[in-house]
Parts: C-alpha cells; structure tokens; sequence
C-alpha cells in the first residue's frame, strides 16, 4: 500500500562463476509485490544460473539478496521455501499417475477416521479444497479423480500452480519456460493464469524465449547479455525490436 | 482444454465400455477356467476342493500383498522365497527350543521386517538395483538357511502353530481367513493412507516425491519392511501347514507371487498397482494348478499354462496403458 514499500525481491551484485566461466557478473534488480517480471536473453547469458540462484538450488559466490528489505539467507532449496519462493519446473513434477487432488496435497495429506477409529486419507478434504484453489485461478478440470496423466499441459501446470497455492505461503513464484511444449490453444489459457495470478497479488517471475508472450503478460523484462544485465525495460514503454536489440547487443 | 467454469463430478466416460474398463479381466479368466474345470472334472465344485484352493493359495497371497507396494514403487523383492525360507526354519527351532509361539511369531515378524530394512537400506543407501540387491539377498538367505540347519528338519510343530496353517473354522481354512484380514490391512494401507500413496507415487516420479520434501529413501525401506512382515506372517501359516520346517521351504515362491502380482495387474513399470487384482491373480493361479491336478494333466503342462497367461496379462497391461492416455512421463 505505501508508496515506500520495500520491493518483494531485491539482489545486489550477484555473482557466480562455474571454474572460470562468470556465469552471472554483477547482476542486480528488483521486483515489486504482484508484478509479472520476464528475464529473457540468449542461451549462455546467465538466465537459469541466476533463477537458480534466487530458487536457492545454487549458492551465489558474492551479492545480497533481500526480501521485504530485509537481508535474507538463500543458500538452499528449503531457505526459498520458507520465504513463499517457489519454483515451477518444467516438467512440473506431478505424479502422473496421481489424481489432479492428490498431486496437491502430496506430502500434505489430511486425514479422518473412519468410524472415528481408523485413520484414512480425507479424500473429500482434498477434492474440495482443490477445486477452491482451482477456481481461484480459474481453471476447471474435467475431474480431480483422474490421473494427471490424462490432463492437457495446460491443466497439468494449474495443477502445479495450485499446489503452490496451497501452501499459502507462496509470494513469488519461479516459472521456467512455461508455454514451451505447449500447443497454442494450451499457451494462451496459461497466460491467462498468469495473469490472474497476479491479480491475485502473486509475483511471477519468467523465463521465457517467447517475446510475444512476455509482452502480453509482463510488466518489465529484465534483459542479460553474457551475464550481466544489459537493460530492464518496461513493455509498455519498448517494443519488441528493441528488446531484441538489447539481447543481441546490437544498438538502437 | 480448460473450461471457464467448474462443472465438477467425474469425466463424461458411461456406458458398458467404460464399466467394462473398471472390471478386472482376470475375473472372466477366472469365470473360464470355472466353467471348463466344472466340466472336465466333477470334484472340482466341492466345497472341500474350493477350500483347498484358498487354503494353498493363502500363503503366496500374504506374502502377495508385500510384494503389490513393492512393485508399485517400481522396485522389487526377489528374496521372499528364500527369506520365507530363513525365517520359518529359525522361528520352527525357536519354538522347538520352548519359545512360546505366539512370542515365536513375533520374532519371525521381526526377522522378516529386519531382512527388508536390509533389502531397503542396501538399495537406497548403497544405491544398488532392486533386483540385484534382491537377488543376492535370496541366494544369501538361501545358504544361509542350509548353513543353519544342516540336514535337520524340525517336524511336530505346535497345535497353536499348526492350526494358523491347518486349522478349519467351519468349512473355512484359518490360513485363508488370516490371508483375507492381510489383504483388508493390504487394501486399507494401499489405498487408504500415506504409506500406500507414496508407494505408487514414487513407482510413478520418484523425483517429484523428492521435490515436495517427502523422503523417497525412508518409504522405500519402509515398503521393504512391510514386504518383510508380510513374509514374517507367511513363515508361521506355512510352517503351521506343513507342520514342518527343512532348508528348502518356500524354494521358487517368488517366482509364483511375482507372477500373480502382476497378473493381478500391478504395473512393474511402478506407479500403479491393485491389492484385489493381486488377490485375483493369486487365485488365478490357484485355480489353475488345483484344476490341473484334478484333471490328470501332466504337472509340468501347468507351468507352460501360467507362463502363457503371466505374458498375456503383461501385453494387455501395455495395450491397455496406450489407449488409456499419453504413456508418456
């Protein structure tokens, strides 16, 4: 609400080298609460090892990161975790086999007891709380007692989104290449839960090579050049030719 | 395609092709070897010969249900033979030495689940395929069980112990009343709490366990002790039945209970298995072997006849994996 709100995630100088190969060299930005962010470059600029930083799977060699203002340890899977730092991958990580429900509740899984005796899973818990969350964002499966196997891609990521959601805790969410892979029908439905997300107050932060979609759902693009940050713009300020420029370092 | 708004209920699939999905094929292998077993032989039918069938079968069935949550988690146990083998001789010496039997039981309960913590650890820990870990378990018990008891055999068993595997309460076999409460425990733990539900998930995509924070290695051993106790209660049924316990007991099981698991059509590619269709295929099996004897056929034509059935149900599983849905991961 204040104007003077510390952004959500801020980095400073971040830095990582693999042997002598500077993967990221000095990056730093910020992303406000709610926002719909976009890092886009060329293959080798740095893009994943710098999500992978802020998903906490590598450890920065140097720089500061800062969440809510506040210098924060993110060294681990588990410390982004605790901070409401999620991360979607790109195989999505479901269980196939698993209904769209038990997908959401896996390693959370309420139980009742039948006959106020023997401890069973609370299956109907489960269902409604799943279509809660998938109505939140939107999304109808055709049923939650079927095997996600049978869903769309498009299906298959509300899924994953709406594991996140459960949490509660989810306050940024990491997304790799989520309309990769996808047919175009499936793409546009998954921008529209972006979206929606964010309408939500959920912040996204996406990888993609898919400018056309970056422009439709992101506010700023965060451009990196041979891992250091060649521009952060603002979609509604650029164009994609420009954005394209920066990546291939080309001047205007 | 993702419809804007939440019509809820189960996916439009009726009618009797649909029905017909759910319904497992082994029930009308069953109904066919019913009808051709009822004409080719007339004691088939009795009541006695249809006991007899499950009381045979209760033994693989017990230890069956185990091996359900081991295949669904795409692993496998190739040592219950043996270990059923290991266990039933030290628990029938123990008792021969005075221990009370329900206290003998529990010890082989114990051994059991200590050989599949054992199995479980070297497999996740040691980072050693299932089958091979397995495999050398079941040549090492095996030894290990001819070690022990040299060339003795104990006989005259208990009465206590003796009706668990002979015993009758009215027309019905103990041993198959105690196979039917561990298929019930079986069915509870598989489709009713988080033990069975990860089972299958890690049979499924062991890495997205990992990912929400569950311990992919812990659940393992875990399925891996509870295929032990399952072989614990085994060990006392089988040693009750036969009043016996000699260094070749439960010589080849695996092999037996393998094959009926996935009749039943638990999937060896993990991730899905059923606790009544392993009791089908159990039976099945039964079924088969008693008919065939009553029938007068030659013993070794029943093992060609499950080998044909073991590799008809498999390619049925994978044709029916391919309608149903991307087969894709």
């Amino acid at each position: 609400m204040a104007e003077a709100a510390a952004p959500l995630l801020e980095v400073k100088d971040l830095h990582k080298a693999f042997g002598g190969v500077h993967a990221v060299e000095g990056v730093s930005f910020t992303i406000e609460e709610g926002e719909a962010v976009a890092i886009v470059g060329d293959n080798g600029a740095g893009k994943s090892t710098l999500v992978k930083m802020i998903s906490g799977a590598y450890r920065r060699d140097s720089g500061r990161v800062l969440w809510g203002g506040r210098d924060v340890p993110l060294n681990t899977p588990d410390d982004a975790q605790n901070l409401g730092i999620a991360t979607m991958y790109q195989d999505l990580a479901l269980v196939a086999d698993l209904d769209a429900a038990g997908n959401i509740f896996l390693g959370r899984e309420p139980m009742r007891r039948w006959l106020g005796l023997v401890p069973v899973l609370d299956r109907e818990t489960m269902r409604t709380t799943s279509r809660q969350l998938l109505d939140r964002v939107k999304i109808s499966l055709p049923s939650l007692d079927r095997p996600v196997r049978q869903l769309s891609g498009g299906q298959r990521q509300a899924t994953a989104i709406a594991r996140f959601l459960l949490s509660d805790k989810a306050r940024l969410i990491i997304m790799d290449e989520p309309t990769a892979a996808l047919g175009v029908q499936e793409q546009r439905k998954v921008l529209e839960l972006i979206a929606r997300l964010t309408e939500q107050g959920i912040t996204i932060l996406v990888i993609s090579h898919n400018l056309e979609h970056v422009f439709t759902v992101c506010r700023r693009i965060i451009v990196l050049r041979a891992g250091r940050i060649a521009g952060v713009v603002k979609t509604d300020e650029v164009d994609r030719q420009q954005v394209v420029s920066l990546i291939m370092g080309g001047t205007q | 395609m993702v419809a804007t708004s939440n019509s809820g209920g189960v996916g439009a699939r009726p009618g009797i092709a649909a029905a017909l999905n759910q319904i497992n094929p082994l029930i009308f292998v069953i109904l066919g070897l019913y009808i051709l077993l009822i004409i080719g032989s007339d004691r088939f039918l009795a009541v006695t010969n249809q006991m007899n069938i499950t009381r045979q079968a209760a033994v693989f069935l017990i230890i069956a249900i185990g091996q359900t949550f081991v295949i669904s988690s795409r692993g496998i146990d190739l040592s219950v033979g043996s270990a059923v083998g290991f266990v039933g001789c030290l628990m029938a010496t123990v008792i021969d030495a005075g221990v009370p039997v329900p206290l003998a039981i529990l010890f082989a309960v114990a051994l059991g689940m200590t050989i599949g913590a054992v199995n479980g650890l070297v497999i996740t820990k040691l980072n050693v395929n299932p089958l091979i870990a397995t495999l050398g378990m079941l040549v090492a018990l095996r030894g290990a069980t001819h070690l022990y008891m040299g060339s003795n055999t104990v006989t005259r068993l208990p009465e206590t112990l003796k009706f668990l595997g002979q015993g009758f309460i009215g027309p019905v076999p103990v041993a198959a009343l105690i196979a039917l409460a561990m298929a019930i425990i079986g069915w509870w733990l598989f489709y009713h709490t988080k033990f069975g539900r990860y089972a299958t998930s890690i049979g499924s995509n062991e890495s997205a366990v990992g990912l929400v924070g569950l311990n992919v290695d812990r659940q393992k051993i875990l399925i891996y002790m509870f295929q032990g106790a399952c072989v614990g209660i085994a060990a006392a049924v089988l040693v009750g039945r036969l009043n016996a316990a000699s260094p070749t007991l439960g010589l080849n099981y695996e092999l037996h209970i393998i094959a009926g698991v996935v009749l039943g059509g638990t999937a060896l590619y993990g991730g899905v298995g059923t606790i009544w269709g392993t009791v089908l295929g159990i039976l099945t099996i039964g079924i088969v072997e008693n008919g065939m004897v009553l029938i007068g056929a030659d013993f070794h034509l029943q093992r060609v006849l499950i080998g044909i059935l073991l590799v008809a149900a498999v390619a049925y599983q994978g044709f029916r994996r391919r309608r149903l849905g991307s087969g894709e991961r």
